[in-house]
């Protein structure tokens, strides 16, 4: 279990406080698939740096039940490769020392597989258009195994089509290895599409969430998708959109 | 291989050259024509001149280059890790940087005499600067957002550096040890016109006195050679040791 309580964020920005995230309570269950929807600003990718350890709350606590630290995997809003690795290097970049060399070879060509770039192994990444690129940042972070995996607007860079397999992916990667999933994202209908609860975020603070309890594949244009989604755009377009908090 | 181009403005520049000094248009004593210089040469080369002149001047650049970077490159980790003397230290050393080292020329001979230890202390001084800024221009640019990845992998402190600092700071650090060995020969060359008894400044300077050009002309093209070739040895060791930077080095050129 991954508990946040009264987690606060709090920067200083040309000396005005910002408060990124405030008074946030929530619990990730084990295995759990949480979305995260809101404005630019609304402090959703602060949440995530602070799950992923990038930042360390101004106040409140975080409480992991697992000995020792967990495995996280995390996927940026861009790739961020190192551009001196090829595509390879790139995918086994956390494991590189870990493990035993075999094994990681084996693990990155599975994943390179998975997402669809087993012929591209040896690129280097100015080779690669900003989809791919972002699909090999995917892989890195999968090849891990994480117990935990944090996605910040992961599919933005994508075109619809490779979004909507990637998202398929990440769904099936979910319910095969069940990993801890939290996905930030400014797209309602992604939020529908992927999540078990979708939690609505303004100002820093957590201000609604919604249960979705539907099978996957998911429809998104099946009405009780839909109503899910009106309900959460309802909500995030009538609470007052005033002072945007902190970094997207 | 160089390209057909190159090689055509090569022959066209040496032909107008040829065309300059039969015609008349200068006199051969202003400037000798290719031909004389190229005999010049061949008999500077079979006297074995040549080869000492060079040899003198190239065991300096390479004493004064390395000296240099073990002095820059230890002194701009320092100023990297430390912001305390990076504070105390850098207006002392924006000063000092802009003063051209050939200026310092009469305060160093009277202090270190007019040998070897003279001109590879020009040497230290022109390219110290370059690579200096060079090392600490890229430690200081390394992206925050690559040392996020390596924070999620759970890296040391030393996994940080060796597998992202130092990787992204390679680009800034190659452009600086390329332009300072350009300036390092450069200096060299106006260290030997002033005050020396050996290497290819002085083999100019001699000849000037004695009213050879040919001799002029050739010391000039054999440095010009040489600093091509040097430059050339550089990107190649480069290019083998890390190929990501091809495109970084065409920024390097000074």
């Amino acid at each position: 279990m991954l508990e946040l309580a009264n987690i606060g964020r709090r920067y200083r920005v040309d000396g005005a406080e910002v408060t990124a995230l405030a008074d946030v309570t929530l619990d990730f269950p084990p295995g759990s698939f949480t979305t995260v929807v809101g404005r630019s600003g609304c402090g959703k990718t602060t949440l995530l740096r602070v799950l992923a350890g990038l930042e360390t709350p101004s106040e409140g606590e975080i409480r992991r039940s697992e000995d020792g630290p967990p495995r996280i995997g995390v996927v940026f809003q861009e790739a961020r490769l190192m551009p001196w690795l090829d595509v390879r290097g790139n995918v086994g970049f956390g494991l590189r020392g870990r493990l035993p060399q075999a094994t990681i070879e084996q693990r990155c060509a599975d994943t390179l597989a998975l997402v669809g770039l087993a012929d591209f192994a040896r690129a280097m990444p100015s080779q690669l258009s900003g989809g791919m690129a972002q699909r090999v940042a995917i892989a890195r972070a999968l090849v891990l195994e994480p117990q935990l995996l944090l996605l910040d607007e992961p599919f933005a860079a994508l075109d619809a089509f490779t979004r909507r397999s990637m998202q398929n992916e990440l769904v099936a990667i979910w319910q095969r290895r069940s990993p801890t999933i939290v996905f930030v994202t400014h797209d309602v209908e992604e939020a529908v599409l992927l999540g078990e609860r979708v939690l609505e975020m303004q100002s820093g603070r957590v201000v609604g969430h919604e249960t979705l309890d539907l099978p996957h594949p998911r429809d998104p244009t099946a009405p009780e998708a839909n109503l899910h989604r009106r309900r959460i755009l309802a909500r995030l377009m009538q609470a007052p959109s005033s002072a945007p908090a902190g970094p997207a | 291989m160089p390209r057909p181009i190159t090689i055509a403005v090569f022959a066209a520049a040496i032909g107008l050259w040829w065309l300059a000094s039969h015609s008349g248009w200068v006199s051969a004593f202003l400037l000798p024509s290719p031909t004389t210089v190229a005999e010049t040469t061949g008999e500077l080369l079979a006297s074995g001149e040549l080869l000492r002149h060079s040899l003198v001047s190239l065991r300096r650049v390479a004493l004064g280059y390395v000296l240099a970077i073990a002095l820059a490159v230890p002194l701009a980790l320092l100023f990297v890790l430390s912001r305390p003397l990076r504070a105390a230290l850098e207006p002392l050393l924006e000063f000092l940087r802009q003063i051209p080292p050939l200026a310092l020329m009469p305060l160093l001979m009277l202090w270190l005499g007019i040998g070897e230890t003279q001109k590879i202390g020009i040497i230290i001084l022109s390219c110290f600067f370059p690579i200096f800024l060079g090392v600490r221009g890229g430690f200081a640019a390394v992206d925050r957002k690559l040392i996020d990845v390596g924070t999620v992998c759970g890296f040391s402190r030393a996994e940080m550096m060796l597998r992202i600092v130092l990787p992204s700071a390679l680009p800034a650090i190659v452009v600086g040890l390329r332009v300072g060995l350009g300036y390092s020969w450069r200096a060299l060359v106006g260290a030997e016109l002033i005050a020396s008894s050996a290497g290819l400044g002085y083999m100019i300077v001699d000849a000037e006195n004695l009213a050879r050009t040919d001799i002029v002309l050739a010391g000039i093209l054999v440095i010009g050679g040489l600093g091509l070739l040097a430059d050339h040895l550089l990107r190649f060791a480069i290019r083998r040791a890390a190929p990501w930077l091809a495109g970084d080095l065409e920024m390097a050129r000074a």
